[in-house]
C-alpha cells in the first residue's frame, strides 16, 4: 500500500512540475509594472519628462527580452527612449527620431512630452499585457474560454 | 509479497507511460477540432448568424459575398474559401501562376545544390513541418531544417524569408500537392506537448501596441474585413505557402507573413527561426492537421 501511495506521489509530483513549466514569462518585473497606472506615472505634466522617461528605461528592457517590445510605424520603444534621453538632457522642445524602415534611413519629429509620454505608456503596457494575457488568452479559444 | 508489488509498480508505470505516449497530442486534437467546429458554424450560413460572427459586416458581405456551407476541406483555401469575390480574382490571375518560374528554380535548387537531396530524398514533405525534434529540445521548421542541411554540407544558410528559401518551399509544396499529401504534424512527446502550448498560447495573447492577438483578426475576426480585405481563418493558413503576395511583387515563406503580421499588430516582430516563431507556427500547422497541401499560392 505505501509502495502505491508513493508512486501516486511521484506522479503527482510530475504532473506538477510539467504544469508550473508551462507557466511562463511572468517575471518580477512583469508583476511590478502590471501595479502601476499608467495615467499617472506616465503623466509628463505631473511628473515631468525626465520621471517618465526613467520609467520607460526600467521597463523597456525587459519588454526586449520578453520579446513584446511595441513598435508603431517602424519606430520601436527603444528607439523614442534612445534620442528622447538627449534631447532632454539638451532641453530640446522637439525629439528628432532616427531609425530604418525595410532597410532606408528615415526620421520623424515629435514634441518632446509626447514622445516621453509614448516611451513609458509603451514600455509599461507592454509587461502589462504579458500579465494579462495569462488570464485571457484562454477566453479565445475556441472550445476552451470561447464559447460559441 | 515485494515481488507482487515490484511487478504491479512496474506494470503501472508502464501502463501510464502508454497512456501518455499515446495521448501527448490529446489537448492539441481537441483544440483543432473545437477549430473546425467553430469555423464550419461560422461559415455554415453567414446571414443568418450575422449578429454573433460578423457584427459589423455590411448587408452585401453577408447577402452575397460570404459563401454559405463551407467545410473542412474547403478550408485548404484560406479565405478564398469563403470570399466569392476574392475567389474570382484569385482564380484569373491563377489563370497564368506567377510561381511558377519559382517552383523550377526550386526543383534546380533541390538537384543541384550540395547535401539537399541527400537530407530530403523524398521532395514531398511540405505537410510533414514544423517537426519537435526531441534530441534538439525543439521545434524544426521547414525552413530551419533546409538550413541545418545546408550547415551540414558546409554550405552558407539561406534567408529564411525568401529568395532560394522560398523558391525550393514552393517546390516541396508542388511536389506535395501532386502527391497529394495533407498536413501531418505530429506531437510525440512531453516536451513537444509544451512547445505546441506555448505555441497557442503566443497566438491568443493580445499583444503590440494595440494589443491584438492572432485570434482577434484570424479566428474570431476571420471573414470581416480589414479595411477592403477580407480576414483569413487560422485553419487552414499553413496550406498554402510559400505564397506570392502581390503586395511582395515575390514569393515569401510563412515566416515572412508572420514578421508582417506582428509589425500590424504594433510589435517588434520576432525573428524567423525563432523558437517563438517556430513553436507559434507549430500550433498554427498543427490546427491544419488533415487537410491537403496547397501550395505554393497566390495572395493579395
Amino acid at each position: 500500500m505505501k509502495m502505491y501511495k508513493r508512486i501516486g506521489m511521484i506522479l503527482g509530483l510530475g504532473a506538477a512540475l510539467s504544469i508550473s513549466a508551462m507557466a511562463e514569462e511572468v517575471t518580477p518585473m512583469v508583476e511590478e509594472a502590471a501595479k502601476l497606472d499608467v495615467k499617472k506615472v506616465c503623466d509628463v505634466k505631473a511628473n515631468g519628462p525626465e520621471k517618465v522617461l526613467a520609467i520607460a528605461e526600467k521597463y523597456n528592457p525587459e519588454a526586449v527580452k520578453l520579446g513584446v517590445e511595441f513598435k508603431r510605424l517602424g519606430i520601436t520603444n527603444r528607439v523614442y527612449i534612445k534620442e528622447l534621453k538627449s534631447a532632454i538632457a539638451k532641453k530640446q522642445k522637439k525629439v528628432t527620431l532616427h531609425y530604418k524602415s525595410k532597410g532606408k534611413k528615415k526620421t520623424k519629429t515629435f514634441p518632446t512630452d509626447y514622445a516621453a509620454w509614448r516611451a513609458c505608456t509603451f514600455a509599461v503596457r507592454s509587461l502589462q499585457q504579458v500579465k494579462e494575457a495569462q488570464k485571457t488568452y484562454r477566453m479565445a479559444i475556441p472550445g476552451d474560454g470561447y464559447k460559441f | 509479497m515485494i515481488g507482487k508489488i515490484v511487478t504491479t509498480s512496474v506494470a503501472v508505470l508502464m501502463g501510464v507511460t502508454v497512456l501518455s505516449a499515446g495521448s501527448f497530442n490529446a489537448q492539441a486534437e481537441k483544440d483543432r477540432q473545437a477549430l473546425v467546429k467553430y469555423m464550419e458554424k461560422k461559415f455554415a450560413d453567414p446571414e443568418k448568424s450575422r449578429a454573433q460572427f460578423f457584427p459589423y459586416a455590411t448587408d452585401e458581405d453577408v447577402k452575397t459575398n460570404l459563401k454559405k456551407g463551407v467545410k473542412f476541406e474547403d478550408f485548404r483555401m484560406g479565405s478564398y474559401a469563403f470570399d466569392k469575390i476574392g475567389r474570382g480574382q484569385y482564380e484569373e490571375i491563377n489563370e497564368m501562376p506567377p510561381y511558377e518560374d519559382n517552383i523550377d528554380a526550386g526543383e534546380e535548387l533541390y538537384n543541384n545544390t550540395k547535401g539537399i537531396k541527400k537530407c530530403f530524398p523524398d521532395p514531398a514533405i511540405a505537410g510533414e513541418y514544423p517537426k519537435f525534434d526531441d534530441k534538439k529540445g525543439k521545434v524544426v521548421t521547414l525552413s530551419l531544417a533546409i538550413n541545418d542541411c545546408l550547415k551540414a554540407a558546409g554550405q552558407k544558410p539561406w534567408k529564411l524569408t525568401k529568395g532560394k528559401m522560398a523558391d525550393l518551399e514552393a517546390y516541396f509544396a508542388a511536389k506535395s500537392k501532386e502527391a497529394g499529401k495533407k498536413v501531418d504534424i505530429k506531437i510525440q512527446s512531453k516536451a513537444a506537448a509544451a512547445a505546441y502550448e506555448r505555441g497557442k498560447k503566443y497566438y491568443y495573447s493580445q499583444r503590440g501596441y494595440l494589443k491584438l492577438s492572432c485570434a482577434t483578426c484570424h479566428v474570431q475576426g476571420s471573414g470581416n474585413r480589414v479595411r477592403k480585405e477580407v480576414l483569413s481563418p487560422l485553419l487552414g493558413h499553413t496550406t498554402h505557402f510559400p505564397v506570392y503576395r502581390l503586395k511582395w511583387q515575390g514569393l515569401g515563406t510563412l515566416e515572412r507573413r508572420i514578421k508582417g503580421c506582428e509589425k500590424n499588430q504594433g510589435e517588434n516582430p520576432h525573428k524567423p527561426g525563432s523558437p517563438w516563431m517556430s513553436e507559434m507556427l507549430y500550433f498554427m500547422a498543427y490546427m491544419s492537421n488533415g487537410l491537403p497541401v496547397d501550395g505554393p499560392d497566390i495572395r493579395r
